[in-house]
């Protein structure tokens, strides 16, 4: 599949209707049957599918559709994970959930998404897996000796399924680990646990790492520059960041410390219902190639689109195609595989 | 029938004698159907607001919706006001003229404004927080001065116990330690800002952010932390009088100040610039002052209450009368009065005079719209009808209630100003458990020339755990007998 320079793509989750939050909300209650939420989710992940593709958007991703939030997708596919289901009162609180015992090697069935995702597209697909530093932060430790001998046991879960997705045809991976910027001083063993997780996996891997965007805010705030030089050691392909909302000081990091990765660099604020004209966008994109070559940059809105309105996030998306063309169209290069 | 006695006070449910007495005397003599009485609601309130909206007996008419609709009649009576034998004669009066309204035309019809003869209407029908009683509300706080000036006295000295919870030292001393606790707690974990902003919205005397200041300045020398020189201090309010007042009384911090017109019902408009940088927001009595509208459960359906603020014509008479002028002419001058102040008289002392007398004489009328006719307009953001039917499960199934949509539309406009660990502060009278609502009267009332409302925290919780935060209300425990509560926010992960 052809990609052209300054490839857009989006993070992850895409608008989340109300009335798809009100179903899911009813599911938990038991008013909707589990066949029923299935079909709702199916019908949702192609129409969303379908937004990316009429916004122009080159890799895409299912929209997340399926997922309540980040984490309970995976915490609730964990064997081993024991989850009180009474926990939700609305379908995106997070689950209590624990480990008891150590954690059983098991599909996480992120394949048979995959597969519906590519079967409804021809754009490059991408999924979005979280990552196990995310997952342990979640998660109540009562079986192992540290977070990080958890997490490890996490990753090795997910790199299971990772190698089943590249399988299937994946060659975009995105890992999220938003909770590195809530927690700094994990980052030597998260990074360890990280490279667990992508051992072996043959497709490319990126990290994405913002400041939260849980109900659309900003868990932490702060600088990038905890994640260096230690996120140097990570075997990954691209590191995505949000650059947008907190502007683009942080850029500055990526002379500084040279690092091996692409950049998938933020250029639309997920916090904030203004759309970006295609102009900002373009200028953002600019300030991005005064560190790093065309070549190594991909363009993505700062985090995930769950909390935007479907016509806002749309027009977001859209803008943000435009800003992409005008500058390739100043750089004057051409297509690439 | 049912009678529900909506307060808690003793002495005046004696009143509930003489009004079934009333009842049964009207039901003898015709002037209530048996059907009308089979579906008559009657609630007995006791209005602790001397100065409120209320006539003795106020009857909203309503029809129930279905295929053959069926129109009743809801009766609020304040027993406060009850005397001997003043029951009928109000009873009668009220039902005809919400029975002249009814079969006059369809209730979400507008109605000619002169078709009540006993009341000269101020306006039509209409949401409460659209009515022309907040108009008198804005203008009491941009003349402010020239109330108290009149009165003699603050407007402080009207609150119950003549003064602000808001200044209470002790309080004052706890919110800064709180505050100071957090900055120490981000600067261990190297997540402090290097500007430390903080908002006040509705800035009263300005005495408390004096008192805050000075406190918050002490404990950061005493602790050696020096915070205080990066605090942003931004001080918000929608008086002119009352921001100018407040400077005097932070005089000695005024370098970390900042002042500034704001309306309290969207921060976020002013300081959309702030966006995730504020750490703390703090409000003292604003939330009970912001336009409100009610709704009524009924059999388990919702109806909104529609106002209509009204002189009675026996006050128009004496108001144009005493002032020398044309009485024909009554609701134009409300009107001018609310576009030019007391001035456009001509004479000042004769301007305030009739706006005091104008104030005190205006009450309002109501009438039910089914929720059906009005979903679209009625909520404010972060509510909606799936949310608010949510929230109403576990409710009593009749139960009148405030929407408090001023204050939901600030706290909804306020928490996206807030840094991720900034918290929001409300100093208020808050209604924490819908019950409460079929335990007394809670507003509105009039507070010289502002208007009061309890606030419906049970829907702001709600509307705050959707939008990313806990709320939480804790009671004041700093005044013996004091009916504020202190709302804060928490995180919600």
């Amino acid at each position: 599949m052809t990609l052209p320079i300054l490839p857009t793509t989006v993070v992850g989750s895409y608008s989340m209707p109300g009335w798809l939050e009100r179903l899911k909300t009813e599911y938990f209650a038991r008013r909707i049957s589990r066949h029923d939420l299935d079909e709702i989710h199916d019908t949702a992940v192609k129409a969303d599918i379908k937004d990316q593709e009429v916004a122009g958007i080159d890799i895409i991703t299912d929209g997340e559709a399926r997922r309540d939030n980040m984490v309970d997708y995976f915490v609730e596919r964990l064997p081993g994970v024991q989850i009180d289901r009474s926990s939700k009162k609305f379908y995106y609180d997070f689950y209590d959930s624990v480990v008891q015992g150590k954690l059983p090697m098991a599909s996480l069935g992120l394949v048979a998404d995959f597969k519906f995702l590519r079967a409804n597209t021809e754009r490059e697909p991408k999924i979005c897996v979280t990552g196990p530093h995310c997952l342990s932060k979640r998660i109540r430790n009562q079986y192992y000796p540290s977070e990080e001998a958890m997490a490890m046991d996490l990753a090795r879960v997910i790199n299971l399924e990772m190698k089943e997705l590249v399988k299937a045809g994946a060659r975009q991976i995105q890992i999220d680990e938003p909770y590195y910027s809530g927690f700094p001083e994990d980052l030597p063993w998260a990074v360890r646990v990280l490279n667990c997780m992508v051992e072996g996996v043959n497709a490319k891997i990126g990290v994405h790492i913002c400041y939260g965007n849980r109900y659309g805010k900003p868990s932490w705030e702060g600088s990038y520059r905890y994640l260096f030089p230690t996120i140097l050691n990570a075997h990954v392909q691209q590191l995505t960041m949000e650059f947008a909302r907190r502007g683009g000081e942080d850029l500055d990091l990526f002379k500084e410390f040279n690092p091996p990765f692409e950049l998938g660099v933020g250029v639309i604020d997920v916090k904030s219902h203004d759309v970006e004209t295609p102009d900002l966008v373009a200028e953002r994109i600019r300030k991005a190639l005064e560190v790093l070559p065309p070549e190594r940059i991909y363009i993505l809105p700062d985090c995930g689109l769950f909390h935007l309105p479907r016509d806002v996030a749309f027009a977001k998306l859209k803008s943000m195609v435009e800003g992409a063309k005008a500058v390739r169209a100043e750089l004057g290069i051409g297509e690439r595989e | 029938m049912i009678l529900q006695l909506n307060h808690l006070q003793g002495k005046a449910a004696a009143a509930t004698q003489e009004v079934i007495e009333t009842l049964y005397s009207l039901l003898s003599e015709g002037q209530i159907e048996p059907g009308e009485f089979a579906r008559l609601r009657i609630q007995l309130d006791w209005l602790q607001y001397k100065k409120n909206f209320r006539d003795v007996v106020l009857v909203t008419e309503g029809i129930e919706p279905g295929a053959e609709p069926v129109p009743f009649m809801h009766i609020q009576i304040d027993t406060r006001q009850v005397v001997p034998g003043c029951l009928k004669p109000a009873m009668q009066r009220a039902m005809l003229l919400a029975k002249a309204r009814s079969s006059r035309q369809g209730l979400l019809q507008s109605e000619p404004l002169d078709s009540a003869p006993e009341r000269l209407p101020l306006e039509e029908f209409k949401p409460f927080r659209s009515s022309i009683a907040w108009e008198f509300n804005r203008l009491y706080w941009q003349r402010l001065k020239d109330w108290e000036q009149i009165l003699g006295k603050g407007y402080e000295q009207a609150l119950p116990g003549g003064q602000s919870d808001a200044n209470h030292p002790d309080a004052v001393a706890d919110s800064v330690a709180d505050f100071w606790t957090l900055l120490r707690d981000l600067e261990s974990k190297q997540r402090l800002p290097a500007e430390i902003y903080i908002l006040e919205i509705g800035v009263g005397t300005g005495q408390r952010y004096g008192l805050f200041l000075d406190r918050f300045q002490a404990l950061d020398q005493q602790r050696g932390t020096n915070f205080y020189p990066k605090l942003r201090v931004l001080l918000g309010d929608y008086s002119l009088h009352s921001l100018d007042r407040s400077r005097a009384a932070v005089e000695k911090h005024v370098d970390q100040c900042s002042f500034m017109v704001l309306d309290a019902i969207n921060p976020l408009k002013t300081l959309s610039f702030l966006r995730h940088k504020l750490l703390h927001v703090h409000l003292t009595n604003v939330y009970d002052n912001l336009p409100n509208d009610e709704v009524l459960r009924r059999d388990g359906k919702l109806y909104f209450i529609q106002a209509r603020a009204y002189l009675p014509m026996t006050d128009v008479v004496r108001i144009t009368e005493k002032y020398g002028l044309p009485f024909e002419k009554a609701r134009t001058l409300v009107n001018r009065l609310l576009e030019g102040g007391p001035d456009y008289l001509g004479d000042y002392d004769r301007g305030m005079g009739f706006w005091m007398e104008i104030w005190d004489a205006m009450k309002l009328e109501e009438r039910l719209a089914p929720f059906e006719d009005v979903i679209d307009t009625a909520f404010p953001p972060g509510l909606d009808i799936t949310k608010l039917e949510e929230i109403l499960k576990d409710a009593p199934g009749d139960l009148r209630f405030h929407l408090s949509s001023g204050a939901l539309e600030s706290f909804y406009n306020t928490i996206p100003l807030l840094y991720p660990r900034g918290y929001l502060q409300v100093q208020d009278i808050f209604v924490t458990d819908l019950n409460q609502y079929r335990l007394g009267f809670h507003g509105p009332g009039k507070m010289d020339g502002s208007i009061v409302n309890w606030v419906n925290g049970v829907l702001l919780r709600e509307v705050g755990e959707r939008s990313g935060y806990d709320v939480h209300f804790a009671p004041f425990q700093y005044r013996k007998g004091s009916k504020t509560s202190i709302l804060y926010t928490t995180l919600r992960e």
